[in-house]
């Protein structure tokens, strides 16, 4: 509770969540609200917002509604990225906790490790990955998956070496506890706070990032993304304006109320730092 | 010395980092469906086996697989990145032609973001809980938040097709037959639009970052000591936070001035900037190995060498590090 | 039956443009995509064979009815058994390095050079059993069993001339001059800035007077198409070849002041769109699914509104603007009630079905979307694959496909541009070109050797008849429609094209009205 407190005094989080809610209701509910899917083509293409009733946000190219494909759209982005990122954190977290926890050789070659995918030009890998397996929203999630995740790695591992050292840790070593206990069951629930701070900011990349790929037609086909809209839309930017704006607006959105959430739980789980970083 | 040892004890594990990443990426690439004879042969539009065999023939894709990669990797050893059969040019070349427009379009970008950036995060924590500060740590979000490809199009609706005011795409006037300083500012004009949109991101996380770092640092002992010793405000934040509180901001940007130059694959297709990360993604589509691998090598190179450049800076800001290592 | 066909005809074509050009000028072409190399002898692609074709010739040049005209001969006759070919070549044609253009390097592009490299020629040589050049400006090519189409094969991109005092005796592919093409024709290359543009001039010296109006082209490639769209707004490019910029955006452009729209410069090659469906197994081997697929297509809603109203839809195997082609076959409207029929009549259980599209930008891919919901609706259960260049190639070439979008050439007839894609012979892995669907049917196979095989026109267009009628009733492929790529240019470009490969070779008789 005190947390949530904590949390609440940060009126921009507050607000970011109920956007996000409010994003996962519509995601859920999009088969409710258009049960036709998002690819079936409602009307006559190219219909500006607002002109023909039920159709708020217009038509595109084929004539679907395009309040439908950002409907839909929600479910791809907010998928991808939340798997993305459950899949970057089971790559970094153990990297990073066996390295920090016990150092040595095993550090020095999980951080060598680290280091070398972090040479690789993050966008250009994701964009080679999801080239050579083909694009499904799998090879995405897993392309972006595999691009994010040595930050998390550095930064369990840091938080791992301060922890280490610090009395509790001797005291169970003292109780006859084995390390790999020590690490599961008092080490790695101290690092918890700052993990989940970074992962609702990695929710974000990864929906900036699936977004991306999708606009350089890197995309799954038979999912409506947000990404694939705007892609699909530049070439007709100036004659259907409607057709790229309101998908950028959607993901502007999404992504920026999950940055302001985190922002609140930063705030909420070091309160040490928030008095510095926050008016 | 010391760093001298330094240095090269790191140059020599940063050329083992190469060479691994030149043989990852070519297993990777290898794995794609397709090679470049079909894809010649599909754009020819006719094409019978004995083409394709030759083609084969002609790569070298008619070798057994490792006596390809041992061909590559030598060949890489001595730093020979291959030929592209695809553009019938040596790929050394092909990069050497593409680089300087992606090195002008990230390096103008990057200075942009640094300088705007920190100067817009030192402000905001000075004027701390201000209107002023509220506004840009907003407008720090929003940018933030916003897909670069999606403020690129935007850019391009609005100040090249609506007011007409920058040219929308290109290098530069082609045939334009500019010389001297004309050339120099015509190409400046085709840099504006794309170069701001590549910073407006990465202003918002140097932004945010200076911030932060300055209002942390300002909580620390030693500037206490300081205004307790009653130094002016404006030298306490020049001489003791900002320098401090620069150090964060120097180790993203080196991390960043790498991974730029791969970064830039979008706003270079939006704005068709001949540059490498364009060059990349083309040569990907047309599984011209050597290319993408060659792209692949330099750019990481690059992050590399940022990176070692990081380590420097941050000796020369914070002297302590030097005895540390 | 003797043809002879002099410069007579030829002036008389020219003349018809030949009221006050201006001559001059500066032409801004967009290529897209950047051609891998302009050496037309070794690569054959669309980009390439653009701007080649400027730079290199072929003996004959085709009018917009397909009508052979002269190239660099400026005369031919064909022997009455239609066995023997013989061409006069033009007097004083000279290489761009200044070499004199003779017999001797139509001979060595023949029979040597593209023999090795030109697949496509190379089938059509086949039937070549010799060529003879009596004297410098006289080539003879003797068959050895006639061959119907063969007056259609002299085109610059099916028949590229090559300099043999370059080439004779080298590496071909390796050669260093690919680098700096020279060829006869009316421009000449003068540089290339890769990812930005290829730079050609006008040969000076070329064998017609006055030609060619303009000082210089430049090819510029602007890798974004709404980036070219908004280049030819701006007037920074005149001309918009065909299939560069999406069809949105062709109508859109061409209200604009100065912009001219025309369809012509394309009737040689009759780009022709099909799904291939495999009839070697899953519900696609099926006849009755492969003509419920037919039925349960709007393909005039696709024409409408995917392409936006540019093309017509096929009716069978062969297009209408190519010899020999006939609309009296069964026709396929759009009636889904009759799809879903005969689904349930064949017992269709709901198989997931794969459906690829081709790689070539946002139409294709909208395209097939439209295709998908289509199925979709008549309860074919239809997945669309991702793919690229690369991975479509692979996947139809391999036969690892269900149903997969392509469109292809007919070079005028169907003995050279369509045949290939139906008969037995043509059946072989590895090849995105030939037969890649697997039809089997014998019958229909000795009628395309019989009609390819004989110069009696009557006789080709009655086996032809019957072919294209019994296929369509067997639905092999499943014909989408004919395509129309318009080039979009500014008014200003007078005679742009002329030609039935426009763009291809027609640079040399255009002017810019000032």
């Amino acid at each position: 509770m005190k947390l949530w407190k904590r949390f609440a005094r940060n009126r921009a989080a507050l607000v970011g969540l109920a956007v996000l809610i409010a994003v996962i209701v519509l995601a859920l509910a999009a088969p409710l609200l258009y049960p036709g899917g998002p690819w079936r083509m409602v009307q006559r293409p190219f219909l500006p917002p607002m002109g023909v009733d039920g159709l708020y946000l217009g038509t595109d190219t084929l004539g679907r509604d395009v309040a439908a494909g950002i409907v839909y759209g929600a479910r791809v982005s907010l998928l991808v990225g939340l798997v993305s990122t459950l899949v970057a954190l089971c790559i970094g977290v153990p990297l990073g906790a066996v390295a920090g926890f016990y150092g040595g050789w095993t550090d020095e070659g999980a951080m060598r490790f680290t280091e070398f995918f972090q040479t690789i030009p993050n966008f250009a890998l994701a964009i080679v990955l999801v080239a050579i397996l083909q694009p499904t929203l799998g090879s995405i999630t897993l392309a972006i998956a595999i691009v994010s995740w040595p930050p998390v790695a550095r930064l369990v591992r840091a938080e791992v070496m301060s922890l280490r050292k610090r009395e509790f840790v001797d005291a169970a070593h003292l109780a006859g506890l084995s390390r790999p206990r020590i690490l599961i069951s008092q080490v790695l629930p101290n690092a918890v706070s700052p993990i989940i701070v970074m992962a609702s900011l990695m929710v974000a990349t990864a929906i900036l990032l699936e977004s991306s790929l999708a606009f350089l037609g890197l995309g799954d086909p038979n999912a409506m993304s947000w990404g694939y809209m705007i892609g699909a839309a530049r070439t007709v930017i100036r004659s259907a304006w409607w057709l790229s704006f309101f998908p950028g607006i959607a993901i502007i959105i999404t992504v920026l109320a999950l940055n302001l959430i985190g922002e609140g739980l930063n705030d909420a789980l070091n309160p040490n730092l928030e008095r510095a970083g926050k008016p | 010395m010391v760093i001298l040892t330094a240095i090269l004890s790191r140059l020599a594990k940063a050329i083992l980092t190469l060479l691994a990443i030149a043989v990852l990426n070519f297993f990777l690439i290898h794995a794609a469906p397709g090679d470049p004879a079909a894809v010649l042969a599909g754009e020819a539009g006719a094409a019978d086996p004995q083409f394709i065999a030759q083609l084969r023939e002609r790569f070298g894709l008619d070798q057994p697989f490792h006596v390809q990669l041992w061909t590559y990797v030598s060949n890489v050893l001595t730093l020979d990145l291959g030929y592209s059969f695809r553009q019938d040019a040596p790929v050394s070349q092909l990069i050497a032609d593409r680089l300087p427009a992606t090195l002008l379009l990230t390096a103008t970008a990057f200075v942009i973001s640094l300088t705007l950036g920190t100067a817009f995060g030192v402000l905001a924590a000075s004027q701390r809980g201000r209107p002023a500060d509220s506004l840009i740590t907003t407008f720090a979000l929003l940018f933030y938040a916003t897909p670069l490809y999606w403020a690129a199009l935007m850019a391009i609706l609005v100040f090249s097709v609506q007011l007409g005011w920058l040219p929308g795409f290109g290098f530069e006037t082609v045939g334009g037959g500019y010389g001297g300083l004309e050339r120099v500012l015509d190409v400046a004009r085709h840099l504006v639009l794309p170069a701001l949109t590549l910073g407006l991101f990465f202003m918002a996380v140097y932004m945010r970052l200076t911030r932060s770092s300055m209002l942390e640092v300002a909580q620390m002992d030693f500037v206490k000591t300081a205004r307790a010793k009653g130094l002016r405000g404006s030298v306490i934040q020049r001489r003791h936070i900002l320098r401090n509180a620069l150090l964060p901001v120097v180790t993203l940007a080196g991390l960043q001035a790498g991974q730029l130059v791969g970064g830039a694959v979008l706003t270079e297709t939006v704005f068709a900037w001949p540059g490498i990360g364009r060059l990349m993604f083309e040569s990907l589509e047309a599984r011209d190995y050597n290319t993408i691998l060659g792209v692949f090598i330099v750019s990481a190179a690059m992050v590399i060498l940022f990176n070692i450049a990081t380590d420097l800076i941050y000796r020369l800001i914070d002297p302590r590090i030097g005895a540390k290592a | 039956m003797k043809l002879k066909i002099t410069t007579a005809l030829a002036t008389a074509l020219l003349a018809q443009g030949a009221f006050a050009q201006e001559q001059g000028g500066r032409l801004d072409v967009v290529v897209q995509p950047e051609p891998p190399s302009l050496m037309l002898g070794l690569v054959q692609n669309g980009p390439t064979q653009m701007i080649a074709g400027e730079i290199y010739e072929g003996l004959l040049r085709y009018d917009t009815d397909l009508n052979p005209m002269p190239g660099l001969a400026e005369s031919w006759e064909i022997s009455e058994d239609g066995m023997s070919y013989t061409f006069t070549l033009h007097e004083g044609v000279l290489w761009h390095d200044g070499e004199p253009f003779t017999s001797a390097d139509v001979k060595f592009s023949a029979d040597v050079f593209l023999r090795e490299t030109h697949p496509r020629l190379r089938a059509s040589l086949e039937y070549v059993e010799s060529i003879e050049t009596p004297d410098d400006r006289t080539v003879i090519f003797n068959l050895s069993e006639p061959f119907g189409p063969f007056i259609s094969v002299f085109e610059v991109g099916t028949m590229p001339m090559i300099p043999a005092h370059i080439y004779e005796g080298t590496d071909f592919a390796n050669n260093d001059a690919n680098n700096t093409p020279i060829g006869t024709g009316a421009f000449k290359f003068e540089s290339w800035e890769r990812g930005s543009f290829i730079h050609l001039v006008a040969n000076e010296d070329y064998y017609i007077d006055d030609l060619p109006h303009l000082d210089e082209i430049y090819y510029r490639v602007i890798p974004d198409a709404a980036s070219r769209a908004v280049a030819f707004e701006t007037g920074e490019v005149d001309v918009l070849p065909g299939g560069s910029v999406e069809n949105w955006d062709v109508a859109r452009l061409s209200e604009g002041d100065n912009a001219c729209v025309t369809s012509e410069g394309w009737e040689f090659f009759a780009p022709h769109a099909w799904m291939w469906l495999n009839n070697r197994e899953g519900p696609t081997s099926d006849v009755r699914f492969r003509q419920a697929v037919m039925y349960a297509m709007d393909r005039q809603f696709m024409v409408d509104v995917v392409w936006n109203g540019f093309g017509k839809v096929a009716t069978g195997p062969v297009s209408s603007s190519t010899n020999f082609y006939t609309d009296d076959v069964t026709q396929y409207e759009y009636d889904p009630d009759r799809a879903r029929e005969l689904l349930e009549e064949m017992g269709y259980d709901g198989a997931p079905v794969r459906l690829l599209p081709l790689p070539y930008g946002e139409t294709w891919q909208r395209w097939a979307e439209a295709v998908r919901q289509n199925l979709q609706e008549v309860g074919i259960n239809t997945e669309i694959e991702a793919t690229d260049v690369a991975g479509w190639n692979e996947a139809t070439a391999q036969w690892d496909y269900d149903i997969a979008f392509t469109y292809l050439y007919q070079y005028g007839d169907p003995a050279l541009g369509v045949s290939r894609t139906y008969t037995m012979d043509q059946i072989e892995r590895g090849s995105p070109w030939n037969n890649v669907e697997g039809y089997e049917n014998p019958e229909l196979d000795e009628k395309w050797a019989a009609a390819a095989g004989t110069a009696d026109t009557e006789e080709r267009q009655r086996l032809y008849t019957e072919i294209q009628q019994e296929l369509v009733d067997d639905v092999p492929v499943a014909w989408l429609q004919e395509l129309d790529f318009p080039t979009i240019y500014n008014c200003n470009v007078q005679n742009l094209v002329t030609t039935g490969i426009g763009l291809n070779d027609g640079l040399r008789d255009a002017w810019i009205e000032e």
